[in-house]
């Protein structure tokens, strides 16, 4: 089963050192010595505020992805537990995110700084990739200063399934007695 | 690369936290900083304790920093210009005097400051003003 | 009090502080102390992350604090909610203080702050049982013209259900920059010498001018937020202000009603500019003085909850600069009064040796505590200071007892009128700092946040002047203008803008009036009329928005400005 970060709207407050990690743990720490205009500040998860929720939203790595199942390129592919891009081989035809039905991959400037042809910056899909390249693991949940953001496993899922599962017995036999 | 690790307090805001500096020694620069278990943070970090350090190596990004003293030399609507420090201090301690001399202490007033410079840089300032001036006319932003 | 102790609270009253944009790391003791039980009362007109989460949200109308908070003692007295025992014990003035707030029903203080007289009498209750309760309170209750009033209104409620004195309760100023409290604590303020010891009495004069060799003034001394009257409007030579030292400070972006701040730095015969960066004030300097940052020279800062904390260099600085303490001693050494210090802790030491409170608070014990709340008094490694200032209900009175404090509520001193119908007031922004010279050079800060920021307005009030999210707009007030992006949002309510200070274009404090709290002369910056403009032509303002930007940079010395950047 995929691993995915999830956000608890009760911890979050919005303060959003979860994009700037984001970046940060893509980009690599040579963004804090470069020209500061020559980066891309490209966070694969927002922080969305409405009247009475605020938390971050990424993908969910689901365990049929839509996006996976439209990329005509075949560039989504499923890798240790992650949902991820291949975004050597993307063509940015932006299928994939109008399929994803969580609003969780955006078209950016490829992080490499490749340019086409005509030097207009090489535009790719992005999205979370759960920091699989990173020993620390996913970057905002390291970051967040108030611990709203967590990494949910598939052992996670099991054990909170069996705790329901203990509750549910436990009330069906109120019910029947 | 040698790399040392310094415990400091962050410079933003009053919840005083601690963190972990790593500098690359020989470059004489910041690497990254790693949160500490202070009182206050518990080894956790906001955005600005994380990732508001860059501003040290000076990236010319918003303003620059001040790397020599300036004084403008011709008075008001002068350029300023680059000068030694004993100019600068020389300029700036005559005109005050000049200043006191003609309508007295309570005609200068000096800022202590909320920020980076830290308490002893504080005491400093307001015994300057109180002893060497002469006035009570010191205060800081704390208002804003 | 200290930070850690907000989780031992079952009650937190959070009265005009919005930790999750000026400290998210006390923000995350609320959330703490949410997960560990305690109910949450939130005051804020707007539905900040606190209110959001609260269990009782107060979303008053702005400038009614006073009301409020009398009204609360109102109903805390009539429904007999009071601690007698610790009133009696450890108060005077409470008979005083109970006629006073007869007149103050919650159906008055509806009518003024516009929250259900229900919900003021549901929020006093909480307040009032709880076991302890907290107040923690922020600028929202500091900067409007009745501000000091209102600090003792809050004092009154913890006064009057004992919450004083032990773990968990109290009441908490959220200090905002990182050593507000220490500038306060070594005595830059015109009334005290370091460690709050107050310049008229004649004994800590004798004191100060024997360990300083000097005789001292014996007057108040007048505060930053006077200089632009002191510089433009005095008209006696003597008592005008003719040279403004300024370190570490940008008062012409901070300061309200920047024109006018601005036109008396342009005027004053001699300004000094100490800082790290080039800044808006320093573009007026006679002098500029260039200082060591933080990570570049040492000492200690006091943060938010009296607890003094070592800071340390960790690189060497580059260019022409020195010590902030070192380049002031130069000049009173040239100024005929020698000053001569080799380090921080030797200033430290004399410091220490004339402050009471401090005494006990040597590096050593900083070292080796990891830090030291004040009063610390005795240098015995035994005494680590004092996390409870009034430690089993024993106050800095004279009698030792906590003081009732009567004050009627008074309006803010301008409001909302034909011509500029709305309300601005202005607030933090989570990723940067005071004038942001510092985040503003922070490449992934400057990447978030940056020009020309943003007013945050009702969707109703974008709806009717027919703006959307990310459009320039024009704020207007009597004082000025300036240009800034809409961003509707239901969390604000009808009728007020809301923006951030920090912006060179989007400067709020172009509008904001420099009325002052009589007692702590902090401006109003909560509360000013102004209107809102739709701008027609929003290639023009895009383009003009750009040029102001690159200009003002290329004055702060960016060579870079010139060649456009984009926002």
């Amino acid at each position: 089963m995929n691993y995915f970060v999830k956000g608890n709207p009760d911890l979050c407050i919005g303060c959003r050192t979860c994009m700037i990690g984001c970046v940060v743990a893509h980009e690599g720490l040579h963004i804090f010595e470069i020209d500061p205009d020559s980066y891309t500040f490209n966070p694969r998860l927002k922080v969305i505020k409405t009247a009475r929720i605020t938390v971050p939203v990424q993908c969910k790595h689901c365990e049929n992805p839509a996006c996976m199942a439209v990329c005509p390129e075949n560039c989504i592919q499923l890798v240790e537990n992650a949902v991820v891009i291949n975004t050597d081989k993307c063509i940015g035809c932006k299928t994939c995110m109008m399929a994803c039905p969580y609003g969780a991959i955006e078209m950016q400037p490829d992080s490499g700084h490749r340019v086409q042809t005509d030097g207009s910056p090489r535009m790719v899909a992005n999205k979370c990739d759960l920091c699989i390249n990173s020993k620390r693991g996913p970057e905002c949940v390291r970051v967040c200063p108030t611990e709203a953001l967590t990494l949910v496993t598939e052992e996670d899922l099991e054990k909170e399934n069996a705790k329901k599962r203990i509750a549910a017995a436990r009330a069906l036999a109120e019910v029947n007695g | 690369m040698a790399v040392k690790q310094v415990q400091t307090t962050c410079v933003y805001c009053g919840a005083g936290c601690q963190m972990l500096v790593n500098v690359d020694q020989e470059a004489n620069k910041i690497i990254d900083v790693e949160p500490a278990n202070g009182r206050t943070n518990q080894g956790r970090l906001c955005l600005k304790g994380h990732y508001g350090w860059d501003f040290l190596n000076d990236p010319q990004i918003l303003t620059k920093r001040l790397r020599k003293p300036m004084i403008r030399k011709g008075g008001k609507g002068s350029p300023l210009e680059e000068v030694e420090w004993d100019e600068a201090i020389r300029f700036t301690a005559d005109r005050l005097l000049e200043i006191k001399n003609t309508y007295g202490p309570d005609s200068i007033l000096g800022t202590g400051s909320a920020r980076g410079a830290g308490n002893e840089a504080n005491y400093i300032m307001q015994k300057f003003m109180r002893a060497c001036v002469g006035t009570n006319n010191v205060d800081h932003c704390a208002r804003i | 009090m200290g930070v850690p102790e907000i989780e031992e609270a079952r009650v937190l009253l959070i009265f005009g502080y919005n930790g999750a944009d000026s400290h998210p790391i006390v923000a995350r003791r609320i959330l703490r102390a949410r997960q560990k039980g305690a109910k949450i009362i939130c005051v804020d007109p707007r539905v900040t992350e606190t209110a959001r989460i609260s269990d009782i949200h107060m979303q008053l109308k702005g400038g009614s604090n006073m009301a409020l908070v009398n009204a609360m003692a109102h109903v805390i007295i009539e429904e007999g909610l009071c601690d007698e025992e610790f009133i009696a014990r450890h108060t005077t003035g409470y008979e005083e203080l109970k006629t006073f707030v007869e007149r103050y029903t919650p159906e008055y203080g509806e009518e003024i702050s516009h929250v259900p007289a229900d919900t003021i009498r549901e929020a006093a209750r909480l307040y009032a049982k709880g076991e302890p309760s907290m107040i923690l309170y922020g600028m929202g209750v500091c900067q409007f013209s009745q501000a000091v009033d209102v600090v003792k209104g809050l004092a009154n409620l913890a006064l009057m259900t004992g919450n004083f004195g032990k773990p968990g309760c109290g009441i908490g100023p959220v200090r905002g920059q990182n050593n507000v409290q220490g500038a306060c604590d070594m005595g830059a303020l015109p009334n005290s010498y370091p460690g709050y010891q107050n310049v008229t009495i004649p004994e800590v004069r004798e004191k100060f001018e024997k360990a300083w060799g000097v005789p001292l003034s014996d007057h108040v001394g007048i505060p930053m937020t006077h200089v632009p009257d002191r510089v433009l409007k005095e008209k006696d030579p003597m008592k005008q202000i003719h040279a403004y030292y300024v370190f570490g400070e940008d008062p012409a972006q901070s300061d309200p009603d920047l024109a006018e701040v601005r036109e008396a730095l342009e005027k004053v015969d001699f300004l000094i500019v100490q800082d790290i960066f080039m800044n808006r004030t320093a573009t007026y300097a006679d002098v500029i003085l260039p200082a060591t940052s933080w990570g570049e020279h040492e000492g200690v800062f006091t943060c938010c909850d009296r607890g003094f904390q070592r800071f340390r260099k960790f690189i060497e600085p580059e260019g022409d600069v020195k010590d902030d303490w070192e380049i002031i001693s130069l000049i009173s050494t040239a100024m005929g009064y020698p000053m001569h210090y080799e380090n921080t802790e030797e200033i430290w030491n004399e410091m220490i040796d004339l402050c009471p409170s401090y005494t006990g608070a040597t590096y050593e014990k900083l070292e080796k505590y990891g830090g030291v709340q004040w009063p610390c008094r005795s240098k015995d490694m035994e005494d680590k200071g004092t996390p409870y200032l009034h430690k089993d209900g024993n106050f800095a009175n004279p009698d030792g007892k906590g003081k009732f404090f009567c004050a009627d509520w008074r309006p803010p001193k301008e409001l909302e009128n034909d011509e500029y119908p709305m309300v601005l007031s202005t607030v933090r922004e989570v990723g940067h700092y005071s004038s942001r010279t510092m985040t503003g050079n922070c490449r992934t800060l400057r990447s978030l946040e940056d020009e020309p920021g943003w007013a945050q307005m009702n969707v109703e009030d974008c709806r009717e002047l027919g703006v959307e999210e990310g459009e320039l707009v024009k704020v207007l007030s009597k004082r000025g203008y300036c240009i800034t992006r809409c961003m509707p949002t239901e969390r604000v309510p009808k009728g007020s803008v809301f923006m951030t200070y920090q912006w060179w274009i989007g400067a709020c404090n172009k509008l904001t009036t420099a009325h002052l709290d009589p007692v702590s002369n902090t401006p109003e910056y909560k509360y000013c009329a102004c209107k809102v403009k739709k701008i027609e032509d929003q290639k023009w303002a895009e383009k003009h928005v750009r040029e102001e930007y690159a200009e003002i940079r290329s004055k702060m010395g960016i060579q870079a400005a010139k060649e456009g950047y984009a926002l």
